[in-house]
């Protein structure tokens, strides 16, 4: 089979898996929804109708077809908590959690990527040592410790108290930068020691390879060691980690920053979906997330035959 | 590396390992003095005043409602030992199962369905599946750990399937299976002891995670429920610090700093002791 129609077949088997693991925790073993959508006294035909309406009469199969259906079409139904409809709220959620995460996790890696590089090149001596330590350090604190001493230590009169203490009231490039900052460096600062230790590692492994020892042989100066042939080489490596950190970082990170600072994106609706039980916004979430994380993958896939032709 | 007296030479000759290693025993003994019954039983009793600052009696001040910071956060010493114990081993047993499994069956549909298995856990958002599992289960206490075990176990399998797809093709194996020997005494006796090396990482890494997550989980409301733990005092000390009161956030932010930054130099340390040219690069 060719490379791209294998990858993509694997990637719908994939996506089959995923959507049949929050089908059977989401639906088929959560909650029974009758009695929250029906009013008190209500008659057993009422129930019956409610039930029917939900599918519940309907065999395993086919009740995760109409899943998969709802999930392909976006027909996601309602919040149970405000009424309005899914779509709409992913629709006005996800450019906030985007303009809050993306310049955190840019950030975040290309620090990584020049830590590491600073310190694969100084491989054993000083300068390494300390990236190495404070990376360890930076990746035995917590997520959550980071936000409350950013937020002490920023926001507030026990620190320098520059940046608003939470929220997201953001209209023009100033307000965007106050709202954002805090939070960027959080994100940053969690991210950033796992970043330089892996990346470290990438670079490491890939300078110490025979090619680049003969290139240096033949004088290759310094500046075309290190961007012809060792981060050229490092790509694939360097891609994976990347594409694969976006529904880590983005839903992930999202999720405790914007519940912590109270911000209007995916993760506070994500928070406010679990501690309300909201099923039909949080089956939403779980499925289109990990279908869009396979689709990611499938294109990572697509990425590394760019950059490295051997593969396929 | 073989012999566990070999591995301990090499330990004991690395500084930072060693650190690591104190730390988490020194860790180890509060859990078991909590355990016993000897430390930490005042955790729950409010007989202190509203966020009092730290002296003689409450060495760690107050919170809230009045109870000892101290014994608070050495109580929680033990909820991150259960936690940790259980998700770390049962993760790796778990993990070592189904990647030996898949990698002794390497390329038939066992393989397959281990693999799929894998990459499909791996791409729900962790938080998010937890979050399903929580759902799931409605409130049971034991629906973080439960979640934690279905997604921690992949990488152990993925790094155990490598390892067994190399050590089947070694010598030993093949006069074992020459002989005649079944393939579930190859497995458990000649195959997974090969792999303890990953075991052994994999569990001090699957305990870093798992205490780590706990503190995550348990401030958006899908961890901890009954008892004390250092997430539950974060949650808590997220109000407390915008008003000035630090005791929550700084005794069990420093718990827990200490205890994963002990893990993962003794992780590290085993790594390098398992791996020498690993180490040397």
């Amino acid at each position: 089979m060719p490379y791209a129609l294998r990858k993509v077949f694997h990637g719908l088997l994939l996506i089959l898996g995923v959507t049949l693991i929050s089908f059977i925790l989401m639906v088929w073993f959560g909650p029974d929804q009758t009695y929250t959508l029906i009013g008190k006294n209500a008659t057993a035909e009422q129930i019956e109708e409610v039930r029917r309406q939900l599918g519940y009469d309907q065999p395993f199969w086919q009740r995760y077809a109409n899943y998969l259906t709802e999930l392909f079409t976006l027909n996601l139904g309602a919040s149970q908590s405000s009424g309005e409809q899914v779509t709409a709220i992913l629709k006005r959620t996800l450019p906030v959690t985007l303009a809050l995460m993306i310049p955190g996790f840019l950030l975040g890696n290309l620090l990584g990527i020049s830590l590491g590089l600073t310190a694969a090149r100084h491989k054993g001596r000083r300068i390494d040592q300390l990236i190495s330590g404070l990376s360890v350090t930076g990746m035995s604190i917590s997520f959550l410790v980071i936000i409350i001493f950013l937020q002490v230590f920023l926001s507030t009169p026990y620190g320098l108290n520059l940046f608003p203490v939470r929220g997201w009231q953001v209209t023009d490039p100033a307000s965007y930068l106050k709202y954002v900052t805090v939070p960027t460096l959080s994100l940053i600062f969690v991210t950033l020691g796992y970043n330089t230790r892996f990346y470290r590692a990438v670079f490491i492994e890939e300078s110490s390879k025979d090619h680049i020892r003969t290139a240096r042989a033949y004088g290759a100066s310094r500046t075309v060691l290190l961007w012809k042939h060792v981060l050229k080489n490092s790509m694939v490596p360097v891609i994976t980690r990347f594409m694969f950190s976006i529904p880590l970082v983005v839903i992930s990170g999202s999720l405790l920053i914007e519940s912590y600072f109270g911000i209007p994106g995916v993760g506070k609706l994500t928070f406010d979906a679990i501690t309300s039980g909201d099923q039909p916004v949080l089956k939403a979430l779980v499925g289109l997330t990990a279908v869009a994380f396979v689709a990611i993958q499938i294109l990572t896939d697509f990425f590394y035959k760019l950059v490295d032709p051997r593969i396929g | 590396m073989s012999s566990s007296r070999q591995l301990w030479t090499q330990l004991r000759g690395d500084k930072a390992g060693m650190t690591g290693l104190i730390i988490v025993l020194f860790f180890l003994l509060l859990a078991v003095g909590v355990w016993a019954g000897v430390l930490g039983q005042d955790w729950s009793v409010a007989n202190g005043g509203r966020w009092e600052s730290p002296g003689a009696e409450f060495w760690f001040g107050t919170n809230l409602l009045g109870q000892d910071v101290f014994q608070r956060s050495i109580f929680s010493v033990r909820t991150a030992f259960e936690i940790g114990i259980v998700v770390a081993v049962l993760s790796t047993v778990v993990g070592a199962i189904l990647g030996a499994l898949a990698g002794w069956y390497s390329n038939t549909w066992v393989d397959g369905i281990v693999l799929w298995l894998m990459g499909v856990l791996d791409s729900i958002p962790f938080y998010l599946f937890v979050a399903a599992v929580a759902y799931a289960l409605q409130g049971k206490g034991w629906a973080m750990q439960l979640a934690m075990i279905a997604t921690f176990w992949t990488t152990t399998g993925r790094l155990v399937r490598a390892e067994v797809m190399k050590i089947k093709s070694r010598e030993f194996i093949l006069s074992a299976r020459a002989i005649g020997l079944p393939d579930p005494i190859i497995l458990t006796r000649h195959v997974l002891p090969n792999t303890t090396h990953i075991l052994l990482v994999q569990t001090s890494i699957a305990f870093v995670a798992a205490i780590k997550t706990e503190v995550i989980l348990s401030f958006l409301g899908l961890g901890v429920h009954d008892g004390v733990s250092w997430g539950l005092m974060l949650a808590e000390s997220t109000q407390e610090v915008l008003a000035g009161h630090f005791a929550n956030f700084l005794a069990a932010s420093l718990m827990l700093f200490t205890l994963v930054i002990g893990f993962n130099l003794l992780t590290d340390a085993l790594q390098d002791a398992f791996d020498p040219k690993q180490a040397a690069l």
